[in-house]
């Protein structure tokens, strides 16, 4: 591991969103600053995190520190590779969506407000990403749960109020675990540093370490939808579409997933893991929720239900390869926070892009719809190919390494969970594609009306970077290297290929 | 630099086709020029694997540290050739066939595309690399089965996926299972050597892979997709997925077998008659469907699961003289099958016959193609000079080498069947019509000059099936080379 350098750019890189969105608030009345500021809020931030990648590869760890909140406690950010690699996703995907998110929401009240909100969002998420000890890590999310809050339920109606509702207290709840798992650690370890490879091993009172290990599972797990934990997201399927994009892809499912890799690879740490045996209940709840959630997918009527019913399954396959804690599934694990974020982004801009072109929202609606909206249409059936696992795609590199993996971790049931979640991803995104190519255009294919550039755009730029995550993940200028570094921190195999 | 060219240009050309959508005469000539180059490039190829050994070049780093690889071997170019040759003949046939008719760009750039995603499988230097083709065009040849939009073909394409897509789940399962084993899935003549020793595992990891690519060998009993996609599909993409596509599957175990287990821990591990048995019941329970089918489609598609069973037969021997045999069979089976599809297709769309008890009087209405279709049914049986003749004396000669009675046996009841189920067509074809007999209805088009070239191809590798760069030449360097040698 190289030096670590003090450096502006991770405080930076969350303070420009928030100080655009805290422009965006103050003079977001007029759309054209509105959108101005939205844009450069993200593609500031963008430029920002992405400038860390080559130094970041070359082995340097940027840092900065705030000084103490707490005695011990700093509020201190440093950008290591999985930091990086989480804020790579969802700094690039942020663009995307901000692009999306000002086509899709034009005319619609209280944009000043949504965006504000919108770019926050983005910032805590970048500071999770970067937090150096727990409690950053903390603070920013439960910033998250705050910033989402407004956008969740935008619409105001009464589903809305209700969702919303259920997420705070979902999200409060998970919160306020990891808060009392966070004191104990504190307690006992008198640390919460995330800069090393477990912080725990000096502790040997077993019950202590379950309590911590539960506490912090379940606090984050919340976000990461793992079942029974994921009641939230279906019902948070009333949000305006952007945000569902934001929920399901980029930041809040992302923050709970990311949390969980934390809490296996720097809080306790590989080694710690596999002597306590923890990982093996967790990654066997983890298959559950993989094929449950998929055969629920299966019988859904609603386009966005079963994509929020998908990312349920999807975001468990992060939480099983990292309980294999074997390196080719910590792989999949990292690599899985891009693949899944730009095949599910790209799924749910589809889904907008229908609803606002057609009005279609029911998947029943949607015969023929390939030929009223095809460029949506092919960004749509590259991003469900990729889930099903068709080779060249993202997806399929995850199969690969998870399957792997699992192999290594001598859990070989696990490469057969990972062929039934096969089938049945191809048995609910296959129909999807017969009837949008293949069926005569119905009601809703032949009334389409012209979808904005802005939103099509975007769509189409998720679609190819899932054909470029699942080509070329070694080339140059991908964070592949990126995820593969952490994995070697996280294993103590420095020099060595994973 | 020459294989990925040759492997990018159809794909190319298919991407073009797709996205600019030329029009009649632009597609047809642009497809037909690119098949041709892309043959004429996997001869060159073919050339210099018959002297050079082969030598590999990376595409990309698919999944580090496996790549896709590209290397043409014996085995390689011997399939590489069969493929590309056959879709001259083929292309010139879907360009007579679409004609005018809709969707004719879609077509011919999900036909292309299969051309690129088969000659992957067919250079591919590791099995990541060869289950990449493979999954492709397994999955995108389903909307070829489902072109002609009725409910048939999208029956047809339903049941195919049904078989197809849990095969390649689970190819990619023992995929992994070998690369975790071996650490390594790079095709090496003899098998991969560090193995590990747990046998069960190994056993696993054989027995996904057969399933796997069993699925598109027609291997009993998942051959249930055969019957029903080839009478759904464009006559054109029959004679391909008779051809070549179901020879993949045999293709991917060859290479499985050879270049990943190796012959000696197959024998260790006594699997072999596990595919060996299937083969052989899947000769004769084909071969009797095929004699008690009416449409001539499905007939050709249960000939189809009953010649490709002897190929896998004569391989799951693992005797060299047999895999020369298997080979030479499969080559020569894919033109002439590919030609029967050809010829039945133009009888089908110019005189309106599809079941053998229809074909009365062909021999008068469409004489040329009732003549090739009757010489092609004779190679088909094994008559010599042409040459289905010369894989079956192979295949029977090295069944006699490896000691197998039982398989000698099975291979005569198949050529017994195949007999049968083809003397009705030709004996149907030359009956005399009934008064009034109907017009001549023949065609000089596309599909006829499909079935002229591949008759021609017929004559031709049986006459001169010892000469240099032929399959015979190709394979028995490729069972040489798998076995060890030079």
């Amino acid at each position: 591991m190289g030096a670590e350098l003090f450096d502006l750019r991770p405080a930076l890189a969350p303070l420009v969103s928030a100080v655009c969105a805290g422009l965006v608030m103050l003079v977001g009345y007029r759309p054209g600053w509105r959108a101005a500021l939205a844009i450069a809020a993200a593609v500031l931030k963008f430029g920002i995190v992405w400038s860390m990648l080559p130094g970041a590869l070359a082995g340097t760890v940027y840092a900065i520190s705030f000084g103490e909140i707490l005695p011990g406690l700093a509020l201190a950010f440093r950008v290591d590779a999985l930091g990086l690699f989480f804020a790579l996703v969802s700094s690039t995907l942020w663009v995307a969506a901000t692009v999306y998110a000002l086509a899709y929401m034009r005319g619609h009240p209280g944009q000043q407000r949504f965006f504000g909100f919108f770019s926050l969002c983005v910032s805590t998420t970048v500071g999770i990403a970067f937090a150096e000890n727990l409690l950053t890590l903390f603070v920013f999310y439960e910033l998250l749960t705050v910033c989402t809050y407004p956008l969740l339920m935008h619409d105001g109606g009464l589903k809305a109020r209700r969702a919303g509702r259920r997420y705070l207290v979902y999200t409060l709840t998970g919160g306020a675990l990891i808060l009392a798992g966070m004191l104990m650690i504190w307690h006992l370890a008198g640390t919460l540093s995330l800069a090393d490879t477990g912080i725990l091993g000096g502790i040997d009172d077993p019950v202590a370490l379950a309590t911590i290990f539960v506490l912090l599972a379940v606090g984050f797990g919340v976000k990461a939808a793992i079942m029974p934990l994921h009641a939230w997201l279906p019902a948070a399927m009333v949000a305006p579409v952007p945000v569902s994009a934001l929920l399901h892809a980029v930041a809040v499912v992302k923050a709970g997933a990311f949390g969980l890799l934390r809490l296996i690879y720097n809080v306790f740490g590989v080694d710690l893991m596999r002597e306590l045996g923890y990982a093996d209940v967790l990654g066997a709840i983890a298959a559950a929720t993989i094929v449950l959630a998929s055969v629920i997918a299966l019988r859904q009527h609603k386009l966005k239900a079963l994509l929020a019913w998908s990312t349920i399954s999807q975001l468990s396959y992060i939480v099983l390869a990292a309980c294999l804690l074997t390196p080719a599934a910590a792989l999949a694990a990292i690599i899985h926070l891009a693949n899944q974020a730009f095949a599910k982004i790209t799924l749910f801009f589809a889904a907008g892009a229908i609803e606002r072109g057609t009005g279609a929202t029911r998947i029943d609606e949607l015969d023929g719809i390939g030929y009223r909206l095809p460029m949506v249409m092919v960004a749509f059936t590259i991003a469900s190919l990729s889930f099903i696992g068709v080779p060249l795609l993202a997806g399929f590199i995850t199969k690969w390494y998870l399957s792997l993996g699992a192999l290594e971790a001598g859990a070989g049931f696990y490469v057969w969970v990972m062929a039934v979640s096969t089938l049945l991803n191809a048995a609910y995104w296959l129909p999807i594609l017969y009837r949008a190519w293949f069926r005569r255009p119905g009601r809703y294919g032949t009334t389409a009306r012209p979808v904005s550039l802005l939103m099509r755009v975007p769509t189409l730029i998720c679609a190819l970077y899932v054909v470029i995550l699942g080509i070329g993940a070694e080339a140059p200028a991908m964070p592949f290297a990126l995820a593969e570094s952490a994995v070697r921190f996280a294993f103590g195999m420095l020099g060595v290929a994973p | 630099m020459l294989v990925p060219i040759t492997v990018l240009l159809p794909v190319t050309a298919a991407v073009w086709i797709a996205a600019f959508g030329p029009g009649r005469r632009a597609a047809a000539v642009v497809s037909i020029a690119v098949t041709v180059a892309t043959c004429m490039g996997c001869a060159v190829l073919a050339a210099v694997a018959t002297f050079a050994p082969p030598s590999s070049i990376e595409l990309t780093e698919l999944v580090p540290p496996i790549g896709l690889v590209l290397r043409v071997d014996a085995l390689g170019a011997l399939f590489g050739l069969t493929v590309s040759l056959l879709y001259v003949p083929a292309t010139l046939h879907a360009v007579g066939w679409l004609g005018n008719g809709p969707r004719r760009c879609a077509f011919l750039a999900v036909f292309l595309f299969c051309l690129g995603a088969m000659l992957l499988v067919a250079y591919a230097a590791n099995l990541v690399t060869l289950l990449v083709g493979y999954e492709l065009f397994s999955l995108v040849s389903v909307l070829l089965i489902i072109h002609r939009r009725t409910r048939r073909a999208f029956r047809a394409g339903f049941k195919y996926l049904v078989y197809v897509i849990p095969g390649g789940a689970l190819a990619l399962v023992g995929t992994v299972i070998v690369f975790f084993v071996a650490d390594s899935v790079v095709f090496t003549p003899g098998g991969l050597t560090a193995m590990g020793q747990d046998d069960a595992t190994l056993r696993l990891a054989w027995a996904c892979l057969m399933f796997g690519f069993g699925v598109k060998a027609a291997l009993f009993p998942l051959h249930g997709w055969v019957p029903d996609a080839h009478p759904a599909a464009p006559p054109p993409f029959s004679a391909i997925l008779s051809g070549v596509m179901v020879a993949t599957g045999v293709f991917a175990i060859v290479r499985v077998l050879y270049e990943i287990f190796g012959p000696v821990r197959l024998e260790a591990l006594a699997v072999m008659p596990w595919l060996a048995v299937p083969a052989a019941i899947g000769v004769v329970v084909a071969g009797l469907l095929a004699v008690g089918e009416d449409e001539l489609k499905r007939r050709l598609a249960y000939s189809t699961i009953s010649q490709v069973g002897y190929a896998t037969l004569a391989i799951s021997l693992l005797e060299p003289g047999a895999l020369t045999g298997a080979l030479v069979h499969l080559a020569n089976h894919a033109f002439i099958k590919g030609g029967l599809f050809f010829a039945v297709g133009a009888v089908a769309v110019h005189a309106g016959v599809h079941r053998v008890s229809e074909l009365r009087g062909m021999g008068r209405r469409m004489p040329v193609t009732a003549t090739l279709m009757t010489l092609l049914a004779l190679a088909l049986i094994g008559l010599p000079p042409l040459s289905g003749f010369i894989g079956k004396w192979l295949l029977v000669s090295g069944a006699l080498q490896a000691g197998s009675g039982s398989a000698l046996v099975v291979l005569l009841i198949g050529s017994v069947l195949a007999a049968l189920y083809l003397w009705p067509v030709m004996r149907e074809t030359w009956t005399p019509p009934p008064k009034p007999a109907p017009e001549r209805c023949e065609r000089r088009d596309g599909m006829l000059l499909a079935a002229l070239l591949t008759g021609a191809l017929v004559v031709l590798f049986g006459l001169g099936a010892a000469l240099t760069g032929f399959p015979l030449a190709l394979a028995g360097r490729a069972a040489r080379l798998l076995a060890g040698g030079d």
